[in-house]
């Protein structure tokens, strides 16, 4: 099967932007996958709202915790 | 009682049976060492065995017990760890290469916990290298062999833990999970694994690989030995601010066999799509179980789960990668074939994709437990799709072409982490290659005791956990 587009442009730019290069075959297999995560992240678009922040999780934590154990 | 009757208890059993002084830790020791002298090369699962040291601390735990010093919990049981837990000034290989000499400076709270609830700790246990694969591979300690067939994956991360168990060598070992290394080793070896709540146990002095999605838990016989070592791990600790500072609970005292009209969701297509056949019969046959005790079971299919899966692909990754940039810039050739290749992933991610996975994990832990547990006690899913898998068809070293494989090993668990419920897998029969099926159950956060009421309740019922892979 043909390696995806995406991924020599995105060896590039992990080169650019961490200094890290490709380390092997597999790594390359493992790029061809976003594909499917970029689709994933592209059907949820408009879901995030302005005000969620990562503080949020701790606090639902505790709003969803079990009461009756 | 035998060298191999005492190895066939659980560590609740042993440690009652200590503190009544019916068993001496002296024993407990020598039948564990006697053990691994007869099966540990089938296994692999060992990085480092004191053995002078936990006869040591044996024989000062049976003479305190003799002049009548109370017991701790778990005092006089012998334990092996997955070799992330730092203990200060004793080797911490984290399954590396890369780590293959470093000696931490301070010792995991954990560690200390267990320490003063009386567990003698014998060494440490063989892992999936830095804690990163689904399978037990390890390129640099060799792999861990399941003690069900050695041609078969352990399961990983906690690969040492899940053999050490299974195999008789120990009754309970620390693992740790991020995307299901407590719960796939559990599932493929046959034990129990507990998976608590995110924050619920601290991480102070554990080797980091997600600071989101980190968990410590423990890989043991039973549901109640899961219930006690909590007990004695959980709660706040200074070291690790983000530890929860909610109460920790007797919860052993919850286990009173009685799951009558209890609520079950279980949950599809997602946890479903590709299973194989005899995973699916035993999950079945399960489900069948608790509703012959009363529980009352309901298909959903929770509308948040889209969501859920797609992120929590991305923040363990993009977490993981950012611990391991330096080595990776600097000695990629040191880390096995796979573990380079699943880091280097993570730089692919944009940040805004992660803070995204990040921010929206609030909101969509609410709407899950709306959707999920909102009419329900637990949910219950297969913790592995597949059949347990051989090491050589998830090597990834051997051949790329194994990646998927390999990486959709933890489809199940995984997005248990993104939401950070407690999470158990119990053994719930076998697969038609004779490898162990996990059924995992997940709970409302701190909602531990419930999770546990139920496994020792499917416990009660079953014997799979007291299947025996070696004799």
């Amino acid at each position: 099967m043909a390696e995806p587009k995406l991924v020599l442009p995105t060896m590039d730019a992990i080169r650019r932007w961490q200094g890290v290069a490709v380390p092997n075959a597999a790594a390359r297999v493992g790029l061809a996958d976003f594909e499917a995560l970029i689709e994933a992240l592209e059907a949820l678009r408009g879901e995030m709202v302005f005000e969620e922040e990562p503080s949020g999780f701790e606090a639902a934590l505790q709003a969803c915790k079990d009461n009756q154990a | 009682m035998s060298p191999d009757a005492l190895c066939e208890l659980s560590m609740t059993d042993a440690a009652d049976a200590f503190a009544r002084g019916e068993v001496k830790a002296a024993s407990l020791v020598d039948a564990m060492l006697h053990r691994l002298g007869q099966h540990e090369a089938k296994v692999n699962c060992l990085i480092r065995l004191d053995a002078e040291e936990a006869r040591l601390a044996a024989h000062a735990a049976d003479k305190a017990r003799t002049e009548g010093t109370r017991p701790g919990p778990l005092a006089g049981v012998p334990m092996l760890h997955k070799d992330m837990y730092y203990r200060q000034g004793r080797v911490s290989t984290c399954g590396s290469k890369i780590r293959r000499d470093f000696v931490p400076s301070v010792t995991a709270t954990v560690l200390k916990r267990l320490d003063a609830a009386g567990a003698i700790d014998c060494g440490t246990l063989n892992m999936a290298e830095f804690a990163q694969n689904p399978t037990g591979h390890n390129a640099h300690f060799g792999d861990c062999m399941n003690p069900w067939n050695a041609a078969h994956c352990t399961g990983g991360s906690s690969s040492g833990s899940g053999a050490a168990v299974a195999a008789r060598f120990v009754t309970a070992a620390l693992g740790s999970d991020t995307g299901g290394s407590i719960r796939l080793p559990a599932a493929m070896c046959g034990v129990t694994g507990l998976k608590p709540t995110q924050t619920r146990v601290p991480r102070t002095g554990v080797m980091p690989l997600s600071f989101s999605a980190d968990n410590v838990g423990p890989l043991c016989r039973t549901a109640r030995d899961a219930a006690r070592f909590l007990s004695v791990t959980a709660g706040h600790c200074p070291g690790d601010p983000t530890s929860a500072r909610e109460a920790v609970l007797d919860y052993e005292a919850a286990l009173n066999g009685d799951i009558r009209g209890l609520r079950v969701a279980v949950i599809e297509p997602w946890f479903f799509d590709g299973i194989d056949t005899s995973v699916g019969l035993a999950f079945e046959a399960a489900i069948q179980v608790l509703q012959s005790l009363g529980a009352r079971i309901e298909m959903i299919s929770p509308a948040s789960l889209k969501a859920v899966t797609t992120y929590t692909a991305i923040v363990s990754r993009v977490e993981g990668a950012a611990i391991h940039a330096n080595w990776m810039r600097e000695r990629p050739g040191d880390y096995a074939t796979h573990l380079s290749a699943r880091i280097y992933g993570g730089y692919a991610i944009p940040g805004t994709a992660y803070l995204e996975a990040l921010s929206r994990r609030g909101a969509l832990l609410r709407r899950f437990c709306d959707e999920a547990l909102g009419r329900f006690d637990v949910v219950a899913t297969p913790a592995l799709r597949t059949r347990t898998p051989t090491r050589a068809e998830t090597d990834i070293d051997a051949d790329a072409q194994n990646w998927h494989r390999f990486m959709d090993l933890s489809a199940n668990t995984r997005p248990f982490n993104y939401l950070g419920l407690p999470t158990v897998s119990v053994p719930a029969g076998f697969d038609d290659r004779g490898l162990p099926v996990g059924l995992q159950l997940a709970a409302r956060p701190f909602g531990e005791a419930r999770l546990l009421r139920v496994a020792d309740a499917f416990q009660r019922e079953t014997d799979w956990h007291k299947r025996n892979p070696l004799g």
